[in-house]
């Protein structure tokens, strides 16, 4: 089975229900494909829906989800670790989502406990000639025996002598100390979530042998740190998150102030530069390429032509409230009636129109019921036809 | 056009790697990183600076005041100090302050900062802060636009201003990898160009994701020094020979049915102008651009080449703006490799300095570097163009 | 249609808010400082051999001589004296007291620099210069410079 910094793709779906959070997901209905290439690699689909979950390994290129992520099994392996950059795998292509994207964002966190590395005995047992410790080893001449049954188990002998320590995948008659017990019994006490003397004390450790060599054994290695968990071990670096929320007032002035009295009676007005004659949308105070005031106003619009369209996919905070958008909206730059042709105005577009607009369409204002003199009296433009 | 009262010359360039993750450093820190690089690489201490010019963009991070705390980092005690923030553009303006403060006279040595950290805030989030309150806050997605790709696939196609976007994007991925100090090194093959440019998720219209720049912390810092004291202090110093900052009103109100001129292109011309340049394609060896993403970059190498039609397009495609090209833009691999954005505009003639001692490492052009150009950009169509040059031989413009 | 300058019947106020997702890194010096309040109860600084200075809190550089000082920990009292003072005579939300309360420069035993933190157990009335003051820790932390919660008179 392929591994990538210790860890299999499958192992990362074998653990989706542990690691499944259900009262985060109450009001979440999804289906997410993961297309897995490479060796180790595979298709999953996992269903999130009302707080329940399923987690489907299927034959061939998982499509009709609401979205798919593709990766090749190193990038998928390395972000859930932790150990690649998510947002550089996914801004140079090396992952890609089809359908949604805000559902990875927006649901993934809440739906899952994040994946932490499985840890397997043979592990910790094969690294112990790196964690070996010479100098605490002067004079230690001794022949500990692992004898781990289960899952990720097996026999070895780790042999100490003349401050060397070598490994081997048999277990010697002549040993100092045998411990035996499951395989995850052992890698537990090497986590620090069981303590020796109790799993001594309570039968789940075997010692044959010389007890005291056993216990000496402990400060001759380094302690284990597992591939994906070594940044939880790094120091400790403090940081911290807030959101300031300031309130803020900004006055109109008198000029953008006719422009809202205007929106109020459902009409624009445009400021006319008194020396190049040019109208500026909205108004303003003074005509910068001529800098003279402009004291004229005129009413141009209420309808436009499209000039050019932004449509808006990537969802941002709306700084007037603090809360993430809706995507995707609509940006429309346009030239209403009447103005200079190099004056463009924009606004949002109703939301029905996405898939018909086109530069160079008419169209016409929609306004609020209720008018207060704000952006708001403004609801959208839409297609006139 | 803009006298100096004496020459200015660069003697000092530092910089601290571009990256996502300084978690270990607080901002001062990175600062002082930046300053110990630049003293390092001028062969100078702090006493021999007599004033320095600090930046960032605002908003980004969680403190303000930096220029006042950062003294802890920057040296600054007891040193005549100003602060220039210019949105995007501010890396720019401060070397363009500190060359005018050098060449007025007011000061010998000049160190101007510029930084940013950019994951300690919300970088699109800070943008749309920028924009009227009264009118287009509520639309804007930060730098976020998809109106020159819009443009540019409406002048040349569909098919060929998406591959052109991309082919630049990629060139500039090439000459990131190559800076070691460039923030995102992707590694990108111009065989990949087709399916990025159809399947990098779309951030605003055929912007995606690929093609903008990133969000990146770091810190600049370049040394400036009058002739007679940037000879005396440095072997190679390079010579900041003119530079000039354009601005116009709001630039959202400019897409209608004709489009004003850019301020690029006024900015260029302007420039060009009053130094006699004729052929800027030709006169310059490297030009370092302020290119927010791909689409930006390719755009307006149009607009600051001053070239007509297809040429921009025509030149990348022939490779001309690769590092053995005709006139190589970026080595450094530009801002959609590495932007701490009150640091970025100042990378630009950073880079475009060390193109002009031949000490780029390993992005240096191998032909003759002599004449480069390097910009700035910020808020609604902020400009600054500035012409640097290795010799100080360059003829003065009659009335220019 | 003309606008007068002297008629403010046109003028008018938009009321709205900036909020913004900030996030800030404290570094490496920041984080040991903070950690030694939190898990030690211990005030670290840093010593400036050359110019025989103690400053807290603790910084990369000597913003003198810019000696670097990353590696020239000192261990300070708990204790120290109030060289300034302020009190704090109204309420806003910000503010991490009720007014009255009293906001002072403390130099703790050891240190060169004084910082400003809050002085508790004693009327606003009789706070004065000179005081000598011991540090109370708080139970739960923050991990901000308020794991010292405030001081007190000795």
């Amino acid at each position: 089975m392929a591994e990538y910094f210790g860890t299999a793709v499958e192992d990362i779906f074998n653990t989706m229900e542990e690691r499944f959070l259900s009262e985060g997901t109450l009001d979440v209905d999804v289906t997410i494909g993961y297309n897995i290439s490479g060796e180790g690699g595979g298709n999953w689909k996992v269903t999130i829906k009302e707080g329940t979950l399923k987690v489907e390994d299927v034959d061939g290129e998982v499509t009709d989800c609401t979205a798919i992520l593709n990766a090749n099994a190193e990038t998928f392996v390395g972000v859930t670790l932790g150990k690649l950059d998510a947002g550089e795998a996914f801004s140079s292509g090396n992952i890609k989502v089809d359908g949604d994207l805000t559902v990875l964002v927006a649901v993934l966190p809440k739906a899952f406990k994040p994946f932490k590395p499985v840890i397997k005995a043979s592990a910790i047992v094969e690294s112990v000639e790196e964690r070996f410790r010479p100098e605490k080893a002067e004079g230690v001449d001794i022949k500990i025996g692992y004898d781990l049954s289960g899952d990720g188990g097996g026999q070895w002998t780790v042999v100490v002598k003349d401050q060397t320590c070598t490994l081997k995948e048999v277990l010697d008659d002549d040993c100092t100390v045998i411990m035996r017990m499951e395989a995850q019994v052992f890698v537990d006490l090497n986590q620090g979530k069981l303590d020796g003397g109790t799993a001594f004390s309570s039968g789940q450790v075997k010692v044959d042998g010389d007890i005291g060599a056993a216990g000496q054994s402990a400060s001759l290695f380094e302690k284990y740190v597992a591939e994906g968990a070594a940044e939880e071990e790094g120091e400790e670096l403090i940081s911290l998150k807030c959101v300031p929320s300031i309130n803020q007032r900004y006055a109109t002035g008198p000029t953008m102030g006719k422009w809202f009295d205007g929106l109020k009676e459902k009409k624009f007005f445009a400021s006319k530069c008194p020396q190049c004659g040019r109208t500026l949308v909205p108004p303003r105070e003074i005509c910068a390429q001529c800098r003279v005031r402009c004291n004229e106003f005129v009413e141009i619009g209420p309808d436009a032509t499209v000039t050019l369209i932004d449509v808006v996919y990537y969802a941002s905070p709306d700084p007037l409230t603090g809360k993430i958008r809706e995507t995707p909206y609509t940006a429309l730059f346009m030239v209403l009636d009447g103005v200079s042709r190099d004056e463009s105005f924009a606004h949002d577009l109703n939301p029905k129109d996405i898939d018909r607009i086109k530069p160079g369409m008419k169209v016409r204002p929609v306004w609020a019921e209720k008018r207060t003199g704000s952006y708001k009296d403004l609801l959208y433009f839409e297609i006139a036809d | 056009m803009a006298k100096k009262n004496r020459n200015v010359g660069i003697i000092g360039i530092g910089q601290t790697e571009y990256s996502s993750h300084k978690e270990h450093q607080n901002q001062a820190e990175m600062v002082n990183e930046a300053v110990r690089y630049a003293l390092e690489d001028a062969n100078i201490t702090l006493d021999d600076i007599d004033c320095v010019v600090h930046g960032n963009m605002e908003l980004f991070e969680m403190v303000f005041q930096p220029d006042m705390w950062h003294s802890l980092g920057s040296g600054a005690y007891g040193k005549d100090q100003f602060r220039i923030t210019t949105g995007g553009t501010t890396g720019a303006s401060l070397v363009c302050a500190a060359d005018n403060l050098v060449a007025s006279g007011m000061y010998d040595v000049v160190m101007a900062i510029g930084m940013e950290k950019l994951q300690e805030g919300h970088t699109t989030g800070g943008i749309t802060n920028m924009a009227d309150p009264l009118w287009f806050r509520h639309l804007q997605t930060g730098a976020l636009t998809a109106t020159t790709a819009t443009m540019m696939m409406e002048e040349f196609g569909e098919e060929r201003a998406k591959k052109a976007a991309m082919k630049y994007r990629i060139l500039m991925d090439k000459h990131a990898c190559l800076n070691p100090r460039a923030h995102r090194r992707f590694g990108l093959e111009y065989d990949q160009a087709d399916d990025l440019m159809n399947t990098s998720p779309q951030l605003v219209g055929e912007l995606r994701l690929i093609h903008m720049c990133s969000q990146s912390d770091g810190a600049c810092v370049m040394i400036l020094a009058s002739e007679k004291k940037a000879k005396k202090m440095c072997k190679t110093p390079v010579w900041i020979r003119d530079h000039i900052t354009v601005h116009r009103e709001e630039t959202f109100n400019n897409f209608g049915i004709e489009m004003p001129e850019m301020t690029h292109h006024y900015a260029a011309r302007k420039l060009f102008e009053r130094n006699g340049i004729k052929d800027p394609v030709e006169y310059f060896d490297v030009f370092e651009m302020y290119d927010p993403s791909a689409w930006w970059g390719l755009d307006w190498a149009r607009e600051f080449l001053l070239l007509k039609d297809d040429e921009h397009i025509k030149l990348l495609e022939d490779g001309e703006f690769d590092l053995d090209g005709k006139l190589p833009i970026n080595p450094s691999g530009g801002v959609t490799a590495s932007n701490p954005i009150g640091a970025t505009a100042m990378l630009r003639p950073a880079e475009a300095a060390m193109q002009l001692r031949g000490d780029a490492g390993p992005q240096q052009i191998k032909k003759k570097v002599k004449h480069a150009l390097a910009s700035g950009f910020g808020g609604t169509l902020w400009s600054v163009l500035m012409m640097l040059e290795k010799d100080l031989d360059w003829q003065e413009v009659e009335n220019g | 249609m003309e606008i007068s300058y002297e008629d403010k019947k046109d003028c008018k106020v938009m009321t709205g808010k900036m909020a913004l997702p900030n996030h800030y890194f404290a570094g490496r010096l920041g984080s040991k400082f903070i950690i030694a309040l939190r898990d030690e109860n211990k005030i670290l600084g840093v010593k400036c051999e050359k110019c025989d200075k103690v400053f807290v809190p603790p910084r990369e550089y000597c913003e003198r001589c810019m000696s670097k000082l990353d590696e020239c920990w000192v261990e300070l009292s708990n204790e120290g004296v109030i060289t300034n003072y302020t009190v704090v005579n109204y309420n806003d939300k910000h503010l991490p007291r009720r007014a009255p309360y009293i906001l002072a420069l403390i130099k703790v035993d050891g240190a060169d620099t004084p910082f400003p933190h809050i002085v508790e157990g004693i009327d606003v009335e009789d706070v004065e210069v000179g005081m000598k003051v011991k540090a109370v820790f708080a139970e739960e932390t923050t991990n901000t410079i308020r794991d010292l919660d405030h001081f007190e008179p000795v």
